[in-house]
């Protein structure tokens, strides 16, 4: 059963003193099982953080639904509705502007709680609990976010996602503004946590190597359309849409022999989503580009199970490298190279 | 350490061949009250010419007071306290101001990340390229016209002669690094280093732009510092890679050797991370474990308190970066060991 089903939404902004309005989300549908995550990817300017936005009900979409639970959000039902409070929660980009510079850890993750009126003495107890969940010493509680690293800040960012265990945590950018090691731990995290909790997590991303490992379905966006949708694995080894291959493509793993097939290589940038392309939206910059892609938006077609591509030529994009699955390749040999340094008694 | 990598068996050609020489160099913060901080300690690393050295590290690694400490920006109260740097044999600590000046730009340029927030909101893009032209080399007007518009068609940007006269705010993020790019070629340097040119770019367009930066310096046969967060980028860009961590070299290595045989448990830390492979993960990354308040550690070595191998010998002795096989440094008491 979904948590959450996402409906033809479309989100447009109007620009102060013109006309012309900033299409950022035009027509997403998706869904969201319970423990389930589902990846958004893409460039800037795809929409990606505004579809998060509508999702919690920070923004009110221009059209299309948002159901959670089978309830339809909007109107008098929001974010802040009784039966929705702490059900949905977010974790932001950037831990030091997300947490109150004036506050300790502690109330940080208390805040939460203090909304819902949950009783002192349980608040307490809960904190410390959540603290220890995420890996947090007891000692740190009393500290300002100034005086704990960057990862330890997104540490105490999704023990205050978390402790009013939602059924919903949009992720936006959560790695993005951490050093490599302290991303790997958060992921290792939020990977646990699902697993505890049953949390469904919205995981909005551009750092690809992160979405192979935490998420369970992809979705590609690309000028606020899902141009591609498939589970986490098949869309990886053989995307079936120009743009997820030039975007996989480009993805540089810590290994010189291993490096996706650059058959895919798009033209110039992304277009303004003020004037968007008349029928597909990358055929401006697609090498494989054909007449129909300028006259009429490809229909959105089931290429396997839960998998679905817009593209007129999707057969030859997935045809295009069966060899392509450099995430794949680049784990084997992970396995060979660091898996020697490893002591038999490490296994634990 | 200095020593060893003066080592002649290192199989390094021979001096000639080096463009830029750093031995032993310190960078210490004086600060109140409290013993100096050191930014950089004892960093010894050699670029050849032609040659991309990846320098890797985490932020307040030192990666960037390194490229301060070449260009002689290192901000005060800091200074280069121990350590020369020697660029084509000229000791750049003995040079005064003017004679930086007049090297920065043309011998040694940089490629810096925010490009848009580094160039100048007010002056088009054709003026900040005329800029460093002008500073360096004697010019007319209209050969710094021709010559700035000819580096923006190097640079691949399109509809150059309409970008001439745009301004910062007018060109996407991609499009300004590309800007960037073409100032530091502008004077031919013989040297670049980039500092995380690339980490502010989408990916497609970090794509396109590290091809750029690789098939320019290729074809002049420019040498180059390559200073990133992402060690992934170095597997592919870079001929020889070199780990910072606290100040200090602790691995360096040509680039099939590295990613082969990588033997500091910090760079193995960092490979991991792009592992999925749940045992390797849980192992080199620490798993669950409790994360406490940690400062520094004066003593010993500087990565015991995260180190998964760390044993009674680290917590007292600091080591020292040894050559283990020929060009390859490492500096740990137990490099990890493979058949």
């Amino acid at each position: 059963m979904s948590v959450l089903t996402v409906d033809e939404l479309v989100q447009h902004f109007p620009i102060a003193g013109s006309k012309s309005v900033v299409r950022a989300v035009n027509g997403v549908s998706f869904s969201l099982d319970k423990g389930e995550t589902l990846a958004l990817v893409g460039e800037s300017g795809s929409g990606k953080t505004t579809i998060g936005r509508c999702v919690l009900g920070l923004i009110e979409p221009t059209d299309g639904r948002i159901e959670y639970n089978g309830m339809a959000l909007g109107g008098s039902r929001t974010i802040r509705s009784p039966e929705l409070r702490g059900k949905l929660q977010l974790v932001f980009q950037e831990p030091a502007e997300s947490l109150n510079p004036r506050m300790r850890v502690f109330e940080q993750i208390d805040e939460p709680l203090r909304a819902l009126k949950v009783a002192r003495a349980d608040r307490e107890k809960k904190v410390r609990q959540a603290a220890r969940r995420v890996g947090l010493a007891e000692a740190l509680l009393e500290r300002y976010p100034a005086e704990i690293s960057m990862g330890l800040q997104q540490r105490v960012g999704v023990a205050r996602a978390m402790i009013s265990d939602p059924e919903i945590v949009v992720l936006d950018e959560p790695t993005s503004a951490l050093d490599p090691t302290a991303r790997a731990e958060i992921i290792d995290l939020l990977i646990r946590i699902q697993r505890e909790q049953g949390t469904a997590y919205l995981f909005i991303s551009h750092d690809l190597s992160a979405v192979r490992h935490i998420s369970h379905r992809i979705a590609v966006l690309y000028l606020g359309k899902i141009v591609e949708q498939g589970p986490s694995a098949k869309l990886f080894a053989q995307p079936s849409h120009p743009y997820s291959v030039a975007l996989l493509s480009s993805v540089l793993l810590p290994n010189p022999r291993i490096r996706a097939g650059g058959r895919i290589r798009l033209a110039g940038e992304i277009p303004s989503p003020i004037n968007l392309p008349p029928a597909c939206y990358l055929a401006g910059r697609c090498p494989m580009v054909i007449d129909p892609c300028r006259e009429k938006m490809p229909p959105v077609e089931t290429v396997g199970e839960h998998h679905s591509v817009r593209c007129y030529r999707h057969a030859e994009v997935a045809a295009l490298d069966k060899d392509f699955d450099s995430f794949g390749r680049f784990q084997a040999e992970a396995d060979r190279i660091l898996g020697a340094g490893i002591p038999a008694s490490g296994t634990v | 350490m200095a020593e060893t990598m003066e080592n002649p068996k290192a199989g390094l050609p021979d001096a000639a061949d080096m463009l830029l020489e750093c031995k032993g160099v310190s960078v210490s913060f004086p600060r109140y009250g409290a013993p100096v901080s050191e930014a950089l300690r004892d960093v010894s690393l050699d670029i050849r010419r032609g040659e991309v050295l990846g320098l890797v590290g985490e932020s307040g690694s030192g990666k960037t007071m390194l490229s301060r400490a070449i260009m002689g920006l290192v901000p005060p109260p800091g200074e280069v306290t121990a350590g020369t740097i020697r660029f084509e044999g000229k000791d750049l600590g003995k040079l005064d101001e003017e004679q930086l000046r007049r090297m920065r730009g043309r011998d040694i340029a940089m490629i810096i990340s925010n490009p848009r927030g580094e160039l100048d909101p007010l002056q088009t893009v054709g003026q900040q390229i005329g800029n460093v032209l002008r500073h360096h080399l004697n010019l007319t007007r209209r050969q710094i016209r021709e010559r700035a518009l000819d580096l923006l068609k190097q640079v691949s940007i399109p509809d150059p002669q309409r970008r001439m006269d745009a301004y910062p705010h007018e060109l996407s993020g991609g499009m300004a690094q590309r800007v960037v790019i073409a100032i530091a070629l502008a004077c031919s340097p013989r040297f670049i280093i980039s500092d995380d040119a690339t980490s502010g770019l989408d990916v497609t367009v970090q794509a396109q732009v590290l091809e750029l930066i690789r098939s320019l310096v290729s074809e002049r046969g420019t040498s180059m510092m390559f200073i990133t967060r992402d060690i992934g980028i170095t597997a592919h860009y870079c001929d020889r890679i070199a780990i910072i961590y606290a100040g200090e070299i602790v691995e360096v290595a040509g680039r099939e050797v590295f990613f082969d045989d990588p033997q500091h448990p910090y760079t193995v830390l960092l490979l991991a991370a792009f592992a999925q492979n749940e045992r390797l993960r849980r192992y080199w990354l620490g798993g669950d474990k409790v994360q406490e308040y940690t400062g520094p550690s004066p003593v010993g070595c500087p990565f015991q308190n995260r180190c998964v191998r760390v044993e009674e010998r680290c917590r007292g002795e600091h080591p020292a970066l040894l050559e283990r096989q020929p060009g390859h440094f490492v500096r740990c008491h137990f490099p990890v060991e493979r058949p």
